[in-house]
This record gives C-alpha cells, structure tokens and sequence, in this order.
C-alpha cells in the first residue's frame, strides 16, 4: 500500500534548504524501498497530514498557527512527525 | 515543536518563537525559541546524543556526530527545561550544552532537530534520521 508524506515548507524550490528537504527524503525513500508519495505544502494550504509530517525549515512560515496546528495534531494521533 | 509543546502541554499559552508575535503593553510573551546569540548558518556542530532514545537507536548507539546546521533560532536557555518536561526529552545537545534535538517518549516517531540532517544525505548514504522516518511512515 502506497503511503504519502507531507512536507510543510514555503521555501522556494530553488532554495538550498527546500532542495536538501527534498533531495534527503527521496534517498531515504529509495533506501526503504517502498512507495512513499512525497508532497511539498506550504503552511497556508494544509490539507491532509497523509501518514507522516515533516516540518521544514524556512521560518518564519506563511501560517504559523496553521503549521503549529498540524503539529499538534500529528503529536496527538501518533503519526511520524520530523521538524529540521 | 517546541512552541507546540510549550502553549498546549504545558500550559504557556503565551509561549512564542522570536520571529512571530511581537510583544507590546496589550501583547505580552514568553519567548521559547530566540534568536541564537551566534547564528549557525552554512555550519557544522558536533552533538551528542543522549542514551537510550530514539535518536540512540537510529544511530545505532552513536553517541557523538558531526551535523550540518543553519538556522539562527533555537531554545531560550531559559526555557530548556522545557525540553525534559510533559513527555519530550533531550535527544541531543551540543558542545555548549544548549539542545539540539527533541523526542517524545509517547509517541511512535516525534524528532525535532536543530541542525539540517538533509544536509548531509546523499544516494549512497542517505542519512539514518530520514531512513528511519522513511521505515516509521511505510511500517
């Protein structure tokens, strides 16, 4: 079963940060070696956390009460959550 | 994370990072993330890793490493207690002492690092922190 990531991040695709986010994931996807949908959001578009929440770097954010939002509820349901 | 931990576990409600709400007379805060007295940006620390954590295990017991970081906010050390309260404990610190990384013991995966771990990652040696992340989402 395919299962998704989502990566809150307003930095810009061209950004070092958001391209070692990105980049990282994917090697560490490839490493599992199982299907893992990884999706970019920014912080005033959140929907669906999927099964596992990264916080990027980047701040400040576009919504912090929106990113802290989704903190809190990845905490209290118990799915993977990294903050870099 | 920790401004999370701070207004909803621990009752600071009023607990703030330096970059958002700013305090004036009708505005007071409490300031759980602050600007680093000297920003780490394009850096690398060594950190060392506390025992018997999730952080321990994915390093497979390391106990000291090399991280790149770049950020210039990070825990008040006012507030570090904080990170050894209401379920988080201290994964790492570095050689000032001041924490680097955070988990929680009541929860499945929970890690929040101030250093980049992505920074170091490559196709052949992909970091431990993100494989692990990668193994906990996919279990």
């Amino acid at each position: 079963m395919s299962r998704s990531i989502t990566v809150l991040m307003d930095l810009p695709a061209d950004n070092d940060s958001h391209r070692f986010t990105v980049d990282a994931l994917a090697h560490a996807v490839a490493a599992v070696g199982a299907p893992v949908q990884v999706t970019i959001v920014r912080t005033d578009v959140i929907g669906d956390l999927g099964d596992g929440v990264v916080i990027g770097p980047g701040s400040p954010y576009r919504d912090p009460a929106a990113a802290e939002q989704a903190i809190q509820t990845a905490r209290a349901r118990g799915i993977p959550l990294v903050g870099t | 994370m920790l401004v999370e931990h701070a207004r909803t576990l621990l009752g600071i409600h009023a607990a703030s990072h330096a970059e958002y709400d700013h305090a004036d007379a009708d505005n007071p805060r409490v300031e759980v993330v602050s600007l680093l007295a000297c920003a780490l940006t394009e850096s690398q620390i060594e950190i060392s890793i506390t025992p018997h954590t999730l952080l321990a295990e994915i390093h497979a017991g390391e106990t000291r490493r090399v991280e790149r970081t770049h950020c210039s906010y990070g825990l008040s050390p006012d507030f570090s207690h904080i990170a050894s309260q209401a379920g988080m404990r201290v994964s790492a610190i570095d050689d000032t002492g001041e924490v680097r990384a955070v988990e929680r013991a009541d929860h499945p995966f929970y890690l929040g690092t101030l250093y980049q771990p992505q920074r170091t990652s490559s196709p052949k040696r992909p970091h431990p922190l993100w494989v692990a992340f990668a193994r906990a989402v996919t279990a």
